[in-house]
């Protein structure tokens, strides 16, 4: 089993005015893993990073990060962090401002100084390295950001949007990037709005909400639940009777026109004009359905696995599952009234 | 070290990255300009090329005196407490306002450097500008008084210390402001106002001070002319005489010293009031005047500040001695010693400091 690079249990963060960013936060990160953290505006995302990073200090906080206890300054010389909307000195060059916050994570001046070009080249900005950083772009200040998270070759690695104002080569070039610290064993831990981003990249998520994880596990694990075989088939031109007729024929629905079609394994069955839903997410489970639509005449067109994507699953976790509404964006107030499609509990999903 | 190091380097940079920072020291240079352009001949004063006659002249005052004292009086007490200051404090009003702003501190803050210590290290690089300006200014007058003056003195280089030390009272204030306002406009025209009640307290403590050792001094007075009046009283009496006038004088001198006892009772309790509050705050005037006594003493200059013989009767009032009086209000402004001076103003700093660093440390960004 992969070492832990963060294990926190039981955090928690009550601002001023007893908003309560963080309710008990509990999550586990592998060393060598791409973790992503989602949920809406509010959620506590940035809250639960800048405990990690001592910017902001915990009310209640169990854990460790890389070994030590959350808040141990020492370990951040190993802590790669880019901020959301950070913000450089606007007199410092783009070498320099590598330089300085390489200095501040006491990187030796050498070190400093091959790392610097290395990663300007890496992050495309080599031909600006003596610009003012005041004179860049937002994307390629985000591009700065991360070669500034890189300087001290960190263990672990945490971005808070990093690709907020990137364009589509930058994007990839940052999931290249991802990929890369990946392979060289080093843990990546990203706060996304871009879910199909996240879910290119991270081996695992989780998915907070009014400051708790509702969920978190491998997107395969996270996706189980709404799996499902789409059959799309053409009728034959002497093929006899609907679709639904022709499950019922093979005896793979009910008998009555009415009933719910679900097949032997017990896996529901779903018509829609031409389509076919089968809710499996075993191979073998189809094989018989499409032998016996065959058999009734009719032609398969295709066939494909249908697997939830981190858009459907964040949106049924700031779903109320009763009400059908979405959760309103923002913090937990302690002692405001509970949102009517408040977060459900985690066990509930 | 290094992380020190790149503390006060970015704090450099920054500076030099403000045009005021530039302009300022540019104005020092005229200042100092200045100096280099007037000069002290037998006959009077002289402006570059041009003569004029004046009453300080090098016979009165030779050359070096006269540099050493325009340094004091324009280079210190104008330009360097004053002026400069107010530009210095515009210039770094913003230092902590800027380095706690959202995007910025949490860059800092998540690396592997300590927030009392990051906090501590940024206000002393806050200081860096004042720093190099009173450097720049003093080694530019020390060579234009060698040069013009020929009194090389190494001893002006104390107005480099006092004047960092009289502007870290006011920054020390500037960055709690600007720490708890998030604003550097409202940093700035806090400790202006700050500063403007610090001066207010200390021209009133020695205002203060002045009627106190006047009323003292009439006191004194009093008290003999209350005795002389009685023992002509006595005698008069002894001689047989009509003593009626000499008995009026006496119950009328008696009358005035006992009013005039009753104000120095009262301008001694106030001034009581007022020497307490100005002892828990930072001395900014005194500590200048401190410089303005460490240079008149290493540049022999003591003679040119002397009090004029001036002598002042009241109407009513036992007579004082206002030459007397100014000589035993600068006695006992001498008096303060400089550990005084300075160890109650660090006290002050220290505690604003202080309580600044534990707001920093404790805050969440």
């Amino acid at each position: 089993m992969q070492p832990l690079a963060i294990d926190l249990a039981e955090v928690s963060k009550t601002y001023r005015g007893r908003v309560q960013a963080l309710r008990g936060v509990s999550m586990q990160v592998s060393a060598g893993e791409v973790f992503g953290l989602l949920g809406p505006n509010g959620a506590g995302k940035s809250t639960l990073v800048k405990i990690l990073t001592t910017v902001v200090r915990p009310t209640a906080c169990r854990g460790r990060m890389l070994g030590a206890p959350v808040g141990h300054k020492p370990t951040l010389r190993r802590v790669g962090y880019l901020p959301e909307h950070h913000k450089f000195p606007e007199y410092l060059t783009g070498s320099q401002v590598l330089d300085f916050y390489g200095a501040l994570a006491k990187v030796p001046r050498a070190q400093r100084r091959r790392r610097t070009e290395e990663l300007l080249e890496i992050v495309g900005l080599s031909a600006w390295r003596h610009k003012k950083a005041g004179g860049f772009s937002k994307g390629m200040r985000q591009r700065l950001g991360i070669a500034q998270a890189l300087i001290n070759d960190p263990d672990l690695v945490m971005l808070d949007e990093p690709t907020d104002g990137v364009d589509p080569v930058g994007r990839r070039d940052i999931r290249s990037l991802l990929v890369e610290l990946k392979g060289r064993g080093k843990t990546v831990f990203l706060n996304s709005h871009l879910l199909s981003e996240l879910e290119m990249v991270c081996d695992r998520v989780a998915i907070m909400v009014k400051g708790v994880v509702v969920s978190q596990g491998t997107i395969d694990e996270l996706t189980a639940y709404g799996r499902r075989y789409e059959i799309e088939v053409q009728p034959a031109a002497g093929a006899s009777g609907s679709l639904p007729a022709a499950l019922r024929r093979a005896g793979l629905a009910g008998a009555a026109p009415g009933d719910a079609p679900r097949l032997a394994s017990g896996a529901s069955v779903e018509v829609e004009g031409p389509v076919l839903r089968v809710g499996t997410s075993e191979p073998e489970a189809v094989q018989g359905v499409i032998d016996a639509l065959r058999a009734e005449g009719l032609t398969i067109r295709s066939v494909r696995q249908i697997r939830p994507s981190l858009e459907d699953l964040f949106m049924r976790a700031v779903t109320d599952p009763v009400t059908g509404r979405t959760l309103s964006p923002g913090a937990h107030v302690a002692g405001a009234p509970a949102d009517p499609a408040g977060p459900p509990p985690a066990e509930a999903r | 070290m290094t992380q020190t190091a790149a503390l006060f380097r970015d704090a450099y940079r920054a500076l030099s990255a403000k045009k005021l920072f530039w302009i300022v020291l540019v104005l020092s240079g005229l200042v100092v300009a200045v100096f280099a352009m007037v000069g002290v001949t037998p006959e009077g004063i002289s402006i570059l090329w041009w003569e004029l006659e004046a009453p300080i002249n090098s016979k009165v005052l030779p050359p070096d005196k006269f540099y050493k004292a325009a340094f004091v009086t324009l280079g210190i007490k104008f330009w360097l407490a004053w002026i400069a200051s107010i530009l210095a404090l515009v210039s770094t009003a913003s230092i902590i306002p800027d380095f706690i702003s959202s995007g910025a501190i949490e860059l800092t803050l998540s690396k592997p450097i300590g927030r009392l210590r990051l906090f501590l290290t940024k206000y002393v690089a806050g200081l860096l500008f004042v720093t190099l300006q009173v450097a720049v200014f003093t080694a530019a007058s020390f060579l234009v008084i060698g040069l013009r003056g020929g009194a090389w003195e190494p001893g002006l280089f104390w107005a480099v210390p006092y004047t960092v030390l009289f502007f870290s009272y006011l920054f020390s204030v500037c960055a709690c402001l600007g720490l708890l306002t998030r604003s550097g406009v409202a940093a700035l025209l806090l400790t202006l106002l700050a500063w403007f009640l610090i001066f207010g307290v200390h021209t009133a403590e020695t205002t203060l001070m002045y009627f106190q050792e006047r009323s003292a001094y009439q006191v004194e007075s009093g008290t003999r002319q209350l005795e002389s009046a009685e023992r002509a009283l006595a005698e008069a009496l002894d001689r047989g005489e009509d003593a009626a006038a000499r008995r009026t004088r006496v119950e009328d001198r008696a009358a005035r010293l006992a009013d005039v006892q009753a104000r120095a009772g009262t301008l001694n309790a106030w001034h009581g009031y007022l020497f307490t509050a100005k002892t828990v705050l930072p001395k900014t005037s005194e500590t200048i005047e401190l410089l303005d006594r460490t240079l008149t003493v290493s540049a022999d200059l003591e003679n040119i500040d002397a009090p004029a013989d001036s002598q002042a009767f009241g109407r009513n009032d036992p007579p004082v001695n206002e030459r007397e009086v100014q000589k035993r209000v600068a006695e006992r402004i001498r008096a303060r010693s400089p550990l005084w001076v300075v160890g109650t103003s660090l006290l002050f700093e220290a505690a604003v400091v202080l309580l600044t660093a534990w707001v920093f440390a404790r805050r969440d960004f």
